[in-house]
Parts: structure tokens; C-alpha cells; sequence
């Protein structure tokens, strides 16, 4: 016997009853350009985020110019040299 | 006339050759489908694409679809739930290799009571999701459930049960307790 398992479930079923949505109108057809336009304005996560949020990774980000312009400076004398 | 019928009719003259058939599925199924992938993704543009990808589809295909085997509803869910797991685990995929390509989920701001609601619905595993989902805001029979999600009779019965438990641990334990009047 297949019983509803909501029907004890009064308190929870009004609750779910009040998840409403709208539905909103669009075509049949997809549009390939509509979804391209809509995948480049998407939000992205930050890949540099995870690195910066952390106390390391400031510090990682701070060194990382004075690190490449050293290492730039070093290229350009054995270049010279 | 039911509605089934109606559907099933619709989709018999489609698969004749009738055209205008095809516009009245779509009005009748859309609704439902879309509601049925925003709940469970709550993107918006992600479930509009999904709900066209589906009658695409159903076009492609349409000489597939056999009454006898069971409702166009049921055909339809099938479809759509199928594309939406490829596609969010394509997704997953994105986010692991290049995060910043895969689009990041937004969440619209709400009224905190459906906040609430919402949030516990996404909080469930997507295996119970799908179930609750089905059975409360589609009125649809464990069966139909198990042919959509491609498990068995039993298993959409233990995880309806578990749906519904992890809701009410969600929700505040002792708010939904079951009252006798």
C-alpha cells in the first residue's frame, strides 16, 4: 500500500507550498547568439581570489612583481653579458 | 478532455507531420518543466536553456516516444532531467579545470521565508532533490519517478523518506513535528 507521506506532514507541506516561482517567457527555439551573450556575462569566479583571501597569498602577491622584475634584471645582464 | 489526453493527442498529430501540435506542447509542458529545473538549479538562464534543449530534443526524436510506454510528461521530465545532470556535470568539470570560464551561481534575494525553504531544498543531495521535487510540486507517482531518474521503485521510496527528513531537520526539528487534531 502506497501511502502519501505528506499527509502527516501538514507543517512541511505549507512551507514547501510557499516556494513559488514565476516562470518567465522565452521561445521555443534557442538563440546559439542569446546563449553566447549570456555565458560571456555570466559572473565567473576569480581565480585570484582564493589566493589573495588567504594571509600567504597576499604576501604572494605583493612578492610576485618584485620578484619578476628581479628576475627580468637578471635576464637583461646575462643578455649583456 | 484530460489533460494527458491532450497531450498525448497533441503529440500524435506532431509526430504526423503537424507543426502547430509542437506549439501546443510547448505551452502546456513548459511551465512545468522549467519550474522543475529552476527549483532544482535556481538558474534561471540555465533552466531556460535546458527547457528548450528538451523540445529540441523531443523534435529530433519524436518518432521515439511511444504512448504505450507511458505519458509525454513523464517523456519530457526524462529528457530534461538527463540534459541538466550532463550539463551541471560538465559544469563541475569547467569549475575544477578553469573557474573562472564556468558561470558561478548567483542567488536573487528573496523573502527570508522562502529563503528558507529554498535554501533546504538546495541544501538537499541532488539524488533526494530530484525525488522531493517530482513527488510534491509534480504530483507524480513513485513509478513515473523511478522510469525519469532511471532507479528503482524502492529506492525513490527510501529517498523520498530521507528528502523529507533531511526538510524537516532543515526547517527547525520540533516545528514539524505531527500533531494528531
Amino acid at each position: 500500500m502506497n501511502q502519501d507521506p505528506f499527509k502527516k506532514e501538514q507543517q512541511l507541506s505549507r512551507k514547501l507550498d510557499e516556494y513559488h516561482i514565476e516562470v518567465p517567457d522565452f521561445p521555443i527555439k534557442p538563440s546559439r547568439w542569446g546563449r553566447f551573450v549570456h555565458f560571456l556575462a555570466s559572473p565567473a569566479k576569480d581565480p585570484i581570489e582564493p589566493l589573495i583571501s588567504a594571509a600567504d597569498g597576499f604576501m604572494l602577491i605583493k612578492a610576485v612583481p618584485i620578484i619578476g622584475t628581479a628576475v627580468i634584471a637578471i635576464i637583461q645582464a646575462l643578455i649583456l653579458l | 478532455m484530460r489533460l494527458n489526453e491532450r497531450e498525448e493527442g497533441l503529440m500524435i498529430a506532431f509526430q504526423k507531420g503537424d507543426e502547430q501540435a509542437l506549439e501546443g506542447i510547448y505551452l502546456l509542458l513548459r511551465q512545468p518543466l522549467y519550474s522543475f529545473i529552476f527549483r532544482y538549479t535556481r538558474d534561471e538562464q540555465f533552466s531556460i536553456d535546458i527547457v528548450q534543449d528538451t523540445f529540441v530534443k523531443l523534435q529530433r526524436y519524436k518518432h521515439q516516444y511511444n504512448p504505450k510506454k507511458g505519458k509525454l510528461k513523464s517523456y519530457l521530465f526524462q529528457i530534461a532531467y538527463r540534459l541538466m545532470i550532463t550539463k551541471l556535470n560538465r559544469r563541475k568539470k569547467w569549475r575544477t579545470l578553469l573557474p573562472f570560464l564556468a558561470p558561478a551561481q548567483t542567488e536573487e534575494l528573496h523573502h527570508s521565508d522562502k529563503m528558507t525553504i529554498r535554501q533546504a531544498i538546495a541544501d538537499l543531495p541532488e539524488t533526494q532533490r530530484a525525488v522531493i521535487l517530482l513527488y510534491y510540486y509534480h504530483d507524480m507517482p513513485q513509478e513515473e519517478i523511478a522510469d525519469i531518474l532511471g532507479i528503482p521503485k524502492g529506492t525513490v521510496k527510501s529517498r523520498l523518506h530521507t528528502a523529507i527528513k533531511k526538510l524537516k531537520e532543515s526547517l527547525g526539528g520540533e516545528e514539524f513535528e505531527s500533531r494528531s487534531f
